[in-house]
């Protein structure tokens, strides 16, 4: 046995030289039995035939010679493979363009491919992350302590979720948020993981040096400890052994604990934790602006499904919300809670909620590829059709020398393979391009727990495409092109037979398809081109250009007199500037993303409102709706001395505030109470809404307190100067510094750079699925392209004679575009029905328009049917220059 | 009147021709040696001996070497291995086996018919 395996090892190695042997063999053989026959008396050519004859078919006997050495399969593939190869360096035109059109294809899937993985495939880097669940609106009781009172939160408590023993093993919650790494020689930002003491254990995650925060360290007035994220120990602390010392955040030194493992840094790419006491004491939140928004997670107890959990938090819910005391009449925002809850559900799985409202996009983008991938590869079937039609004579010709239809199948196939393989290899170049592009469109939750990576998984995703591609387009052609008689083929003089009708029906079909698809993709590309547009024209409420702004938070001991004080000098600082407007502060940068707070508001005389309204709360300096560009509807702006005296309480409020709560009437003058039962604050302007939360999102109510009387420890800078982005961003961080060196300043940038970020996902979107939507078009015309110039070219014989009978040349032209106009407008007719059902899917994407918008449905159609036209031209002008005496000579 | 080689048989002919020859032969010796041994009765498609003799070589039955014929042409000759005429002696064996089952077969036919 073993011999065996060793001599077919050898003949392996070297199989060059064996075939050349046994050639050898075949030969002598061959010239032995001619000169035998020719001794018997054989004339010599005649002997040389006989012995041929006898000898029998050389070819197919060398490769039975092969199967012998045990390679068989293996050794057809590599010839195959060869010959492929060959076959496709003959035509590098046909052949580069198909590899691009696949490169395409398989590049855009394979990138997308990469981002469903990250988004719904790949296990989260947790235990068990199944049984891991968001728990929508659990409330976070808190001892904050604010300058104005705030009504207490009736809702469920985080508290009555644990004690729920039997549901959840484990319950915890979570915040995000930015903290300033003090360093003399680099101060700079990091983002921290604000997380209760059984965060990690409800992850099932464990610190790889040290501890994680535990139960402990997530009680009120516990000590200050930070654990450390893999990336961050290496890149600023060298990998050194760090447990036990202390590093500076904002104001306080916090003590090292622990470093979690690599990869590991949900929520948000966190860099560190620090523990988030419950319940939450104004300590927590203070280096966050006081507040940050939080997430309650839980991990179901064993034998525990998500559907019982959401039964027994949705009837712990209806407790909750009978047992709150209320004014007849009147619903309150924990009924809203609660329709949101019955609506939505209690619970959401960790990655759904991780994922949020990117899934739609995500899966649409997907579709939209994979439609792109199934176009490519109509194409390319087309392509192959055309050719397979060409080369019909070769294939008979190799029939009857002695090829198996299996066989040339087979090789048809190792062609289409090789191909796609180069095709798919192309698109891996390409992948990372579009990656690039994608990753701003990825839910920024995932991006710390499962980040968006061409790995071995995408690899492998790709191979099995370019396998797969390359059968699915490769099957038809080779069985088209192996079908019918070899020796009719050969007759008919090759690519005008019967199967090449055949093959023109199949083409036609195709181009049919790719069409339809690509009016599809194009009437996407439209809905999100239309949608960008109106974004871009939404109105903001604010006139960005030529606004720079800057963010701070003040250090630590640093009162609010003196605060302002300083804040005050800043802004002198910067009005004293030559080129500058205006300048102002405000509390929260609108359109910068993160969350504000809505606190609830009470009008004297004002008719109850429907609902509890919770209008934002913003704090801003005079000079800042002048710098923002903030158009005043009715009333004044700040002034220097509001928040003093006698103009202690007052407040701007935005224009849907006004018509919220005085419908109708102005509302300068009169007055409202904070927080349902604090002083009255009187109204001096009405202001435009701004968008604050994002462009996508109608403004609520809004109200400005003067930064007097409420600033707190982080604001942003905003200035409105007469030049560009190069002299104004050096003054802002220069202003700052020249009051206070120390201080850290970040996130400086144009607020059209703000704006823009935050239109940065859609953008993303919408440049993705406008340009699949333009290779759409262009592949699709492409095909139209082959098929007619295909079609001009076998029929160069009949036009030359019906030229010749006396058809004009107009006759001709119109005889080939009269059968390609009744494929597209089928086609593209199909295209806008198929379009009209899918963009469906579509709705949650759009905006501004809906999802039947009519100009993009006569548009897209129109673009799709006028290419073409323009791609059925070209041949079809050749048709009409057909000379009826060339094409005789050539037959 | 010329008859196909039976189905699987040319090994065991091939084994058989190289076993008694006293020297060793090429490929159009064996083939003209089985002719003349059956009288000429089989019709060997010459060719179809060469995957045989591959076959063969890697089984280890054979081997071969290149040497020359008498008129200086380059061949490669061929001798049956220990291993070769273990088979030979197994193939024999079998092929009699066979041969007096189809036999028993064919005498009882026609009284069953």
């Amino acid at each position: 046995m073993l011999g065996t395996l060793w001599r077919r090892l050898r003949l392996l190695v070297s199989r060059d030289r064996a075939m050349r042997e046994l050639e050898e063999e075949m030969r002598l053989h061959r010239e032995l039995r001619a000169e035998a026959l020719h001794r018997q008396g054989h004339a010599a050519g005649e002997a040389r035939s006989e012995a041929a004859r006898r000898f029998g078919h050389t070819v197919r006997l060398a490769e039975d010679s092969r199967d012998a050495w045990g390679w068989g399969t293996a050794d057809a593939f590599w010839q195959d493979v060869r010959y492929a190869g060959r076959r496709l360096r003959q035509r590098p035109g046909f052949t580069g363009a198909i590899i691009g059109i696949l490169a395409l294809g398989t590049g855009a899937t394979t990138a997308m491919f990469s981002a469903v993985d990250a988004a719904f495939l790949r296990p989260l880097p947790f235990a068990q992350p199944d049984q891991l669940m968001t728990l929508r609106r659990v409330n976070i009781p808190s001892e904050l302590r604010m300058d104005r009172p705030v009504p207490p939160i009736r809702s469920l408590d985080i508290d009555h979720v644990r004690e729920m023993r039997d549901v959840f093993s484990h319950v915890a919650a979570y915040a995000s948020g930015g903290l300033n790494l003090v360093d003399p020689q680099r101060p700079r930002r990091v983002k921290a993981g604000v997380v209760s003491g059984d965060f990690f254990s409800t992850l099932g995650v464990q610190a790889v040096v040290g501890r994680a925060i535990v139960a402990a360290d997530g009680v009120p007035d516990a000590p200050k400890v930070v654990v450390l994220s893999w990336r961050l120990w290496q890149t600023d602390f060298g990998g050194r052994d760090v447990v036990g010392t202390t590093i500076p955040l904002n104001t306080a030194r916090y003590e090292v604990i622990g470093v979690m493992p690599r990869g590991f840094s949900f929520p948000s790419e966190s860099d560190l934790w620090i523990p988030m006491s419950i319940p939450v004491t104004a300590a927590t939140f203070e280096p966050f602006r006081g507040y940050l928004p939080s997430t309650v997670i839980a991990r179901t107890a064993p034998g525990i499904t998500r559907a019982i959990a959401e039964a027994r938090l949705r009837t712990a819910w209806e407790r909750v919300v009978a047992a709150v005391p209320r004014e007849p009449g009147r619903r309150m925002s924990v009924d809203e809670t609660l329709d949101v809850v019955r609506a939505e559900g209690a619970t959401t799985p960790l990655r759904a909620d991780l994922v949020g409202d990117r899934r739609r996009a995500l899966l649409v983008l997907f579709a939209t590829t994979a439609l792109l991938l199934v176009i490519a590869c109509a194409n390319v079937t087309n392509l192959l059709l055309s050719y397979g039609a060409s080369r019909a004579r070769e294939l008979a010709l190799r029939t009857v020398l002695g090829a198996t239809r299996v066989r040339l199948v087979r090789q048809l196939l190792a062609e289409s393979v090789m191909l796609a393989s180069c095709g798919a290899a192309v698109g891996i170049i390409i992948a990372p391009f579009v990656l690039q592009v994608l990753r701003t469109l990825m839910p920024a939750q995932l991006a710390g727990v499962a980040p968006v990576q061409l790995d071995l998984r995408v690899l492998a995703f790709a191979t099995l495409l370019a396998v797969g591609t390359g059968i699915l387009f490769g099957l038809w052609p080779a069985f088209g092109a192996t079908r019918g008689s070899a020796v009719a083929t050969i007759k008919a003089g090759g690519g005008h037979g019967a199967s090449a009708g055949g093959a023109r029906r199949s083409q036609r079909l195709l181009v049919g398809a790719e069409l339809a698809l690509a009016g599809v993709m194009l009437v996407g590309a439209g809905l999100m081109l239309r949608s960008f547009e109106r974004l871009v024209n939404t109105d903001t409420g604010l006139v960005a250009e030529h606004v720079a702004t800057l963010e701070m938070s003040f250090l630590r001991g640093v009162p609010q007199e003196q605060r302002l004080e300083r804040l005050d000098r800043i802004l002198t600082e910067l009005r004293r500037l030559p080129g500058v407007v205006a300048a102002g502060a405000v509390n929260d940068l609108p359109l910068r993303g993160g969350g504000g707070i809505g606190i609830s508001v009470k009008v004297d005389g004002a008719p109850p409102a429907a609902s509890e309204e919770f209008p934002r709360y913003l704090v801003a300096s005079d000079g800042y709706f002048e710098a923002m560009g903030i158009a005043l509807r009715r009333g004044r702006y700040f002034s220097p001395t509001d928040g003093t005296g006698s103009a202690s309480s007052v407040a701007i409020i935005s224009q849907s505030m006004a018509e919220a709560f005085w419908p109708g009437r102005d509302a300068v003058g009169r007055t409202f109470l904070f927080g349902g039962d604090g002083p009255p604050v009187e109204v001096v302007g009405v202001v435009a809404d701004v968008r604050e939360s994002g462009l996508e999102e109608d403004p609520g109510p809004q109200m400005y307190f003067p930064a007097r009387t409420n600033l707190d420890a982080n604001v942003a800078l905003v200035v409105r100067g007469t030049s560009g982005p190069a002299d104004l961003l050096p003054a802002l961080s220069r202003a700052v510094r020249s009051v206070d060196p120390a201080q850290p300043v970040y996130n400086v940038r144009m607020m059209d750079e703000v704006i823009g970020k935050s239109m940065a996902a859609r953008r993303a979107n919408t440049v993705l699925i406008g340009l699949f939507g333009l290779l759409a078009l262009l592949i699709a015309a492409l095909g139209v392209y082959a098929v007619t110039a295909n079609a001009v070219a076998q029929r160069s014989r009949e036009f030359g004679i019906r030229a010749a009978l006396g058809a004009t040349r107009s006759d001709l032209a119109w005889h080939v575009g009269g059968e390609m106009a009744v494929v597209v407008s089928v086609g593209v007719a199909t295209g806008a029905a198929l379009a009209w059902v899918a963009s469906r899917a579509m709705a949650g994407l759009v905006y501004g328009v809906t999802v039947h918008d009519i100009g993009t449905f006569v548009t897209a159609p129109v673009m799709l049917a006028l290419a073409a036209v323009a791609a059925t031209a070209v041949p079809a002008r050749r048709a009409m220059r057909v000379q009826p005496v060339e094409v005789m000579r050539s037959e | 009147m010329r008859e196909e080689i039976p189905p699987g048989t040319l090994d065991m002919l091939i084994l058989k021709t190289l076993a008694r020859s006293p020297s060793e032969l090429h490929g159009f010796e064996i083939a003209e040696a089985i002719a003349a041994f059956s009288g000429r009765v089989f019709l060997v498609e010459e060719g179809s001996l060469y995957p045989a003799l591959q076959r063969m070589l890697v089984q280890g039955w054979i081997a071969g070497d290149w040497g020359r014929t008498d008129d200086n042409r380059r061949a490669r000759y061929y001798r049956v291995t220990a291993g070769g005429r273990r088979q030979l002696d197994r193939a024999v064996k079998a092929y009699g086996r066979v041969t007096r089952a189809i036999a028993g077969i064919l005498e009882l036919s026609p009284m069953e018919a």
